[in-house]
Formats: structure tokens, C-alpha cells, sequence
């Protein structure tokens, strides 16, 4: 059910206003909406894509260490067979249900960071995720997340509602924190819904003031962005969204946050990281191995990061889309099939600002004296490392160190991901 | 209702509002219907129309009282109401069935895209909304609301995926005769309950977790998928086990530890999965070398009696009193309890050697469980929302999947959660503008009849009238227990001032009372 634009765009007008935002919105706001948007100063800014994959992805398997007879030896049933690998330098290959990034891989927009995790030692995905949201390993203590104090600390960029957001029905921990964030489910549901426009706008003035009154604290602020999202929201057309360039974003969660992210960088209002999660990679048992569980969750990863891709066109060129996830797993397969939690990952960036075409990081091998606890592939890039490179090179962040408090975030770890 | 504002004014100025009198709760500084309604948020999924003078009437610790011992509370409406899941009336066996012949209709581990295009697997849906559709009915109806609070923080606590697999049709007897009849009993009792589910068993993966090694007896099992392609020990229940269920993440124990308890639980495992839903220790399967836990010695030539020990050893820990009764005064109390609360859950539950309806009455006898810092200070989760407003209008739930279905929009899909940490109970978690949009949509719809898979009827509730302040009035002291701030009655007057119709301006008021901050409050 649409609410209908011209009412909201009526009160949206007076309430940008009040919000000091910039007066073009107001010259938009005057528009029938029938049309597409005039370009904005907001195209050509930078814009992060956060993907965590939640369960602890086995990122020797993702990205294959095929040139090392160790990783065939410890895997005799869930090793991905070296035919079906596909090569990226002649030791690493790419599972083969992620076969269709490789173009990205070829021209350089797609890069792998193999070995990176967190210091601490934790094999809990609760503490893990924490951690790796919280951006402060080993303390429990950390309140908010790193993406929600990059905003705190951002004076760049417009204070908009919608400058990070997460998409799904809770408010992931990444986004915890003072500067304002949102979570959206449904971009076409986001709003009140009534059937009459006047009784609509009514209402939603209406609970604005209440929530306006409410006890300072979570319910006051959270409610108030909800009107101020609402508003520039209208703009956004959510119904007649149509991917670009033919894209085609598998059907599932996956693909439906995907989609959604696109549409919201589209609407240009001023949208710089965006967070969505994938689920399921706990490959506890029967992970399988060119086929199986884990082949299934990569190709859907792969169909949808590169509708993604497709979607935005041109505009990758201001885009990063990074992967995460809160550690790997073991070495060798466990006795079900499948693989133990371990300790470090692979992470995958892509986007026009990347410098593509590499896999990152140092490979420590798979030598039992090289391994974590005899056991996990070692970590020898703190993701920390990673995401403020990130920041720094990609979003612009001044200062990592308020961020990611208590790591020297020196250049001189940064992996290389970002081309300079 | 002057008395709280006082108290709360003297809270805000950190003037501290304990009772000295420790032997009776602070309760005595509230009045009785601001102790009942509290009570009521906190203990039940909030008051029913006239139930907050009914329970103030009766006396707050009597009600808590009689909530502690379900069994004499008589449920005659929701015992009839019961007879219409159908998914009750199948045993372990019968559950097996429906999801045997599901699988063959698909042979696909997730459920994404399937549809009920065949009976088989139309069933296996049922079985799954069922179960969801049923904890709601049940949170609104029950008069036994703290067994059904304590179920639910029980099946989160001892979280199940029931999106996985079997699990699908391993939940109900989960629910019904694991979790549910042991929510007000032991914790030893339902720890051991939870460690021999076929459903726990399967969604940690212990039921295919052997001795490294260990093979099957020769004769071929019909089914045996236990036992194919196992061939050591699995640690993820071990884990779980000890970080989740028991000591927590920092109550002392180690990688080795993890390793040693997941050895321990070699052969705990499900009679031919596919077929029976019944638990199953296999002897071939347990590893019986020497282990040690923490210290503990377990010597070799143990069998299932040595799981059975460690779970007692864990059950009878500080460190799992301190951790469990830290979640539950979170659940009563404050997201962040406090320390004194946390510190008279444990000795009652070293007095009473884990008796849970001791704990929580230990909880509710401290002052923290009435201070002013506590009242409303909680947010509802997706579920109390829903529930809380169902009941606020006398609302009656059928037997659709359809109300379960809002409360899973809203947040929070009944036993959907994948992570074995359950559902997380701060309210950071739940408040964000997205989540908040979608409570006030829903407050509205439910006002105005609209909201799938529940009706109600508001003439029972709140008269129509031409008077706004009558009306508001009303809404404030029937629906919300009188908490109403003057500007959000200010707010509500103007709006329902505008609406002629009588009907309709007393469905906006409550869907503005149900979606406003005040009734977000617990």
C-alpha cells in the first residue's frame, strides 16, 4: 500500500527544513516524484557494504589453498578437488560455485584477504561476532559497535538517518551505539500503513509527537529517526524499483537485502555503509566439498554479490563490498563430515576501489607448527587491520585510533586492499 | 499513582529508594495497583482488561504465590482452546512420519521456496506453524502466565533451530515434554531433560558424535544415519553446553575442556532419527578412556552415568548459578541487573539446591524487583508486544499461524533463532526505528480489527463516547494501567478531538496508546 507521495512530501518539505538539511532536497521535494531524482552532490561519495557471514565461513574452502598437498591430506573427504578449483595465481583457487566473480577477479575489483581473523583466541561465535563487531577483541565491556563510532567520529558527511544502515529485523551490534542508525526490513514496508493518505498523515504526526515526548533514552531517539527515515524515504519510490543492466538477484534473503541496499544507494540520500548479514555457514557436518551445504551457501553469495555488482554499474566505482566473518574453521575435517570451529578466515572485497586481482595477506602455510593451536589455519592480518584500511582509504576516516580503540591501526598493516 | 510519581522523581534525583525492612519487598512504597500492574508486566505478559484491580484486589504477593504453583491454577480456557492444534495429538513417532514423507516429497535440507504444493509437506509446515501459533495462544490465554514467562525463557535459554532439519518435528515433544513441565521444577532436572532431547541432540549435533574410531555393531540398522560417515567425536554440544546452558563463557573452562566433555558425551544420540524422535545412548559409540573436566576425574570404563554426573557437577556449579541467575533477574529485573539481585537469586538457589520457582521468588522478594529504577524500565521483545497488546484488548488468537506470523515480522519468529544463544533480551537489540514502525503499524491494525489472526472486541473493553477526555481516560486507565504521561494524553486528545466518528476515534486511541512509547514499556 502506497502512501501517497504528495501528502508526505507536503510535511517532508517543512520537516527537512527543520533538520537543516540541504535546500536541494527541498527543490526535489517539489517534484510529482513521477520521474527519476536529479542527480545529487551525494553520487559520487563513498559507500561501504559490510556482508557478515554468520557462523564462522570455512575460508579454506572458499578460497582454496589448492597449491598446498596438506590441505588434501587433512581433507580427505571435503577437500575440493583440485580440477574443480578454480585457479586465481596458480596456488589459491576459488571454490567452483563461486565461479561467477571470477570476471571480477580478472579485472581486478575482486580481492581475497586469506588468514585474517581476530587475536583473540575465542572460539565462540557469541563472543566472536562480538568481538569482531564491537571492534575491540577480548573486551566484553565495549558498549558500541566500530561502524556506529566511524559515525560518531565522521564530521564529513551529511548527519542524515540513513547513513548506515542495517538491513534486517534487529539492529546488528556493528550499529550499536550514539550516532543514529536504522534497521530496515522491508524498504516497501517501512512506514505506517493505512489505506487513506489524510488518516495516515494524521497518525503519523500523531505518534511522532508521542514518541517525541517519551523519557529521553533508546524508545525517544530510535522514534524520532523513524519519522525523520520515513520522510526521505517517501522519495526513495520503493514500488517501482527495477534492477539495472539486467540484473538478477537470486530470490532469498540474500539476494532481497542486496537488492534493497542498491535501491537505497540509488535514492542518494546519503547512505555510507550498509550492513546485511548471510547465514548458515556453521558447517559442523557434512560440509560437503565441490557440492554439498557449503557449495550451496557460496553460490547463492556469488549470484548475489554479483547482481549486486551488475545492479550498480558504473557505480562500483565509488563501492567496496566486504565479507567478514567471526573466525574459520579447523584445519582438518572433523569426524561428521565437516569442520570444527578454527580461528582464521577469508575475507572478500569488491568494488572499483579495490585493488583486485590478489590475494591479500600472509600466508602462514598449513604446517602443524604453523597452525593456531596446532589445529586452525594462524591469523597474520588483525581484521582490525582490514576494516581501517577501509575507513582510511576507502571512506575517508582522519583517525582510526577512537575506532578501533587499543590497536595501533598503522598503515603499515594494512593489507593492500584498497589501490592507492 | 501520586506516590510512584514521587518515588520516581526521588529515583531521578539518585536518592535511593530501598526498604529497609528487607523482610518485606519495597512493594510496600507502591500502591497496590501500581504492584500489580508490575507485577503483571514483569511475572505475566501484561494485564488483561480489569485484571490489574482484580490482581491488586487479591493482594500482588498472593498472585505471585499462586502463579509459583501452576498446578492448582485451573486453565479451563485455553485446555479447550488446546484441542484444536491438532499437532498436540502426535506423538514422537507420528511427528517422524510427517517429516519422513516431507523429506521424500523434497529432497532438500532448507525449506526456502517450498511450498505446500503436496500434503506432505503442506503437514510438515503445519507442524512448524503449529507449534509457533500455539506459544502465542498460550501467552494470551493461560492463566498460568510466570509457567508460561518461564517456558519461554526455558526454550530460549536451551535455545533449538527449528528451522533445522529433523528439528522441525522434534520441537514439539521438545517443548511439551521437555522444557514445559520441568519450567518451574529443577535445574538439574531440566539441564538432564535437555541433554537427552532428541532435539537438542540433533540441532548441536551430538547425536552423530562417536568415539574417534568407533564403528557399529555388524548387523545393518534399518536408518542408521547416526552412525553413517561418523567417525569421531563432534564438540559442539560440548560447547553449547558449557558456555550457553551452564557455566557461561567466563565460568572457568578450557578448549581441552570442551574437547574432554565432548568425549564424555560419545553415544548420546537419537534411536533411528528418521523414525522415532526418541533418544538413544549408544554404548559402541561412547568413548570410555579416562577423562578429566576442570579437574574432575572421570576414570575409564564409564557410560552414560558419566554425562549424567558431569550435567550434576555443572547443574550444582557457582559458576552456573551465577550465570543462570544473572540471565534471569536480566529477564525480571533490568537488562543490567544488579549485583544484589543477582547475588539473592544464587543463595536461593543454594538453599534450595536449584529449585527454580525459589530463585524467582527470591528475585521478586528483592527491593531491586520494585525499585523505581526497575519499573517500566525494561522494553518488550517482539512477543510481549504482541501478547501484552492482545491482552490489553481482551483480544482472542485462532488457530491460524497468522498471529504467530506478525510477531515473527516484528522480530522475532518463534524457535527461528540459528545461533544457540537464543534470543538476546536488552533492549538495544530490539529498539531501532524499523522494529518500531512495525509495532506501531501493528498496534493500529489490532486496534482497528485488521490484525491477522486475532479478534477483538472493544465495546468489552472501552465504551464509544463523544467525550475525548472520557475516552482517553478510559484508554489511560484500561489499557495502560493509568501510566499515560499529560503530553501523550495531550497528543492523543487533539488527534481524537478531530475524528467525528465514534468508533473510529476510539480505535485510534488505542492504536495510539497500543504503539506509543508508554505501552513499548514492561
Amino acid at each position: 500500500m502506497a502512501i501517497s507521495r504528495r501528502v508526505f512530501v507536503r510535511s517532508g518539505g517543512l520537516a527537512l527544513v527543520s533538520l537543516g538539511m540541504d535546500p536541494l532536497f527541498l527543490d526535489r521535494a517539489a517534484y510529482a516524484l513521477s520521474g527519476p531524482l536529479p542527480p545529487s552532490p551525494d553520487r559520487n561519495r563513498p559507500i561501504l557494504v559490510c556482508l557478515f557471514m554468520r557462523g564462522a565461513v570455512d575460508g579454506l574452502n572458499m578460497i582454496v589453498p589448492h597449491g598446498d598437498p596438506l590441505y588434501y591430506r587433512e581433507r580427505p573427504t571435503i577437500a575440493v578437488p583440485s580440477r574443480d578449483v578454480i585457479d586465481l595465481d596458480g596456488f589459491f583457487g576459488l571454490h567452483p560455485r563461486l565461479a561467477v566473480l571470477k570476471p571480477l577477479w580478472d579485472n581486478k575489483t575482486l580481492a581475497a584477504v586469506h588468514a585474517v581473523g581476530s587475536p583473540e583466541a575465542t572460539r565462540s561465535h557469541f563472543d566472536a561476532q562480538d568481538y569482531m563487531e564491537s571492534g575491540t577483541p577480548g573486551v566484553k565491556a565495549t558498549s558500541d559497535g566500530w561502524v556506529n563510532r566511524y559515525c560518531q567520529h565522521d564530521a564529513e558527511h551529511a548527519n542524515t538517518p540513513f547513513r548506515a544502515v542495517a538491513f534486517g529485523p534487529q539492529l546488528p551490534r556493528v550499529l550499536a551505539g550514539t550516532a543514529p542508525t536504522l534497521a530496515i526490513d522491508d524498504l516497501q514496508a517501512f512506514g505506517l500503513q493505512l489505506p487513506r493518505p489524510a488518516a495516515r498523515d494524521r497518525l503519523t504526526r500523531a505518534f511522532e509527537a508521542l514518541y517525541a515526548g517519551a523519557q529521553t533514552g533508546l524508545l525517544a531517539t530510535s522514534g524520532q529517526e523513524s519519522f525523520e527515515a520515513i520522510r526521505l524515504l517517501q522519495r526513495a519510490n520503493p514500488l517501482q524499483y527495477r534492477p539495472a543492466n539486467g540484473a538478477a538477484y537470486p530470490s532469498g534473503q540474500l539476494g532481497r537485502s542486496l537488492l534493497q541496499i542498491a535501491q537505497l544507494i540509488k535514492a542518494d540520500l546519503g547512505m555510507r555503509v550498509a550492513c546485511l548479514d548471510a547465514i548458515g555457514w556453521d558447517t559442523h557436518t557434512n560440509e560437503g566439498a565441490s557440492d554439498g551445504q557449503l557449495a550451496g551457501l557460496l553460490d547463492e553469495l556469488a549470484a548475489a554479490l554479483m547482481a549486486f555488482t551488475v545492479d550498480m554499474g558504473e557505480r562500483m566505482r565509488d563501492i567496496v563490498v566486504l565479507t567478514m566473518s567471526e573466525f574459520g574453521r579447523a584445519v582438518r575435517e572433523n569426524g561428521s563430515g565437516g569442520t570444527d570451529h578454527g580461528h582464521a578466515t577469508a575475507m572478500l572485497a569488491i568494488g572499483g576501489p579495490v585493488g583486485g586481482g590478489r590475494v591479500l595477506g600472509r600466508w602462514p602455510s598449513l604446517d602443524v607448527t604453523a597452525r593456531f593451536e596446532a589445529r586452525d589455519l594462524a591469523v597474520t592480518t588483525d581484521f582490525r587491520s582490514l576494516f581501517g584500511e577501509i575507513l582510511a582509504r576507502h571512506l575517508g576516516a582522519t583517525d582510526l585510533a577512537p575506532i578501533f580503540p587499543g590497536f595501533d591501526v598503522a598503515p603499515a598493516t594494512f593489507p593492500g586492499v584498497i589501490s592507492t | 499513582m501520586r506516590l510512584l510519581l514521587v518515588v520516581t522523581g526521588l529515583a531521578l534525583f539518585g536518592v535511593p529508594t530501598t526498604d529497609p525492612r528487607r523482610s518485606l519487598p519495597a512493594s510496600a512504597e507502591l500502591s497496590p495497583r501500581d504492584s500489580a500492574l508490575h507485577a503483571l508486566n514483569r511475572l505475566a505478559y501484561g494485564p488483561r482488561p480489569g485484571e490489574v484491580d482484580r490482581v491488586a484486589a487479591l493482594g500482588v504477593m498472593h498472585w505471585i504465590d499462586q502463579q509459583l504453583d501452576p498446578a492448582r491454577l485451573p486453565d479451563r480456557i485455553l485446555a479447550r482452546r488446546e484441542r484444536d492444534f491438532a499437532v498436540l495429538a502426535l506423538d514422537a513417532a507420528a511427528l517422524a512420519e510427517v517429516f519422513k514423507n516431507a523429506r521424500r516429497e523434497r529432497r532438500r535440507e532448507s525449506m526456502e521456496g517450498m511450498t505446500p504444493s503436496s500434503d506432505a509437506i503442506g503437514q510438515l509446515l503445519q507442524v512448524v506453524g503449529q507449534v509457533q501459533q500455539l506459544a502465542v495462544v498460550r501467552a494470551v490465554l493461560s492463566e498460568r502466565q510466570l509457567q508460561e514467562v518461564m517456558t519461554d525463557f526455558w526454550v530460549n535459554h536451551f535455545n533449538v533451530y527449528s528451522g533445522k532439519g529433523a528439528d522441525r518435528v522434534l520441537m514439539p515433544v521438545y517443548i511439551e515434554h521437555t522444557i514445559r513441565p520441568r519450567a518451574l521444577g529443577k535445574f538439574a532436572d531440566l539441564l538432564l531433560a535437555t541433554a537427552q532431547s532428541p532435539a537438542m541432540m540433533f540441532y548441536l549435533d551430538n547425536w552423530e558424535s562417536v568415539a574417534t574410531g568407533a564403528v557399529p555393531p555388524g548387523v545393518d540398522r534399518p536408518g542408521g544415519r547416526a552412525t553413517k560417515g561418523a567417525r569421531g567425536p563432534n564438540e559442539n554440544y560440548a560447547r553449547e553446553l558449557l558456555e550457553l546452558h551452564t557455566l557461561g563463557v567466563d565460568g572457568g573452562y578450557t578448549q581441552r575442556d570442551v574437547m574432554e566433555v565432548a568425549r564424555l558425551f560419545t553415544g548420546w544420540s537419537i534411536a533411528r532419527p528418521a523414525q522415532s524422535g526418541r533418544f538413544q545412548f549408544n554404548a559402541w559409540a561412547h568413548d570410555a578412556g579416562e577423562k578429566t573436566v576442570r579437574g574432575v576425574r572421570f576414570p575409564a570404563g564409564g557410560g552414560q552415568e558419566e554425562g549424567i554426573r558431569l550435567l550434576r557437577l555443572l547443574a550444582n556449579d557457582p559458576a552456573t548459578m551465577r550465570f543462570v541467575s544473572h540471565k534471569l533477574c536480566a529477564r525480571f529485573v533490568r537488562d543490567e541487573p544488579p549485583d544484589g539481585c543477582v547475588d539473592d537469586a544464587v543463595a536461593a538457589w543454594q538453599r534450595s539446591g536449584g529449585a527454580i520457582t525459589d530463585v524467582v521468588r527470591a528475585i521478586v522478594r528483592t527491593p531491586d524487583f520494585w525499585s523505581a529504577q526497575t519499573i517500566r524500565a525494561k522494553i518488550k521483545t517482539p512477543l510481549e508486544f504482541v501478547v501484552s497488546a492482545v491482552r490489553a484488548v481482551g483480544g482472542e488468537p485462532d488457530t491460524t499461524q497468522e498471529l504467530a506470523e506478525v510477531v515473527g515480522r516484528l522480530g522475532q519468529p518463534l524457535y527461528m533463532e540459528p545461533s544457540p544463544a537464543g534470543y538476546p533480551e536488552s533492549q538495544e537489540e530490539w529498539v531501532n526505528s524499523g522494529a518500531l514502525l512495525h509495532r506501531m503499524n501493528a498496534a493500529v491494525a489490532l486496534a482497528a480489527g485488521r490484525l491477522p489472526g486475532v479478534t477483538i472486541s472493544l465495546d468489552g473493553v472501552v465504551a464509544p463516547t463523544d467525550e475525548p477526555d472520557t475516552l482517553i481516560h478510559a484508554v489511560d486507565t484500561r489499557l495502560l494501567g493509568g501510566i499515560l504521561s499529560p503530553r501523550s494524553r495531550a497528543v492523543m486528545r487533539e488527534q481524537v478531538d478531530a475524528v467525528r466518528n465514534r468508533v473510529a476515534a476510539r480505535a485510534l486511541a488505542v492504536g495510539l496508546a497500543l504503539g506509543g512509547p508508554e505501552f513499548q514499556r514492561q
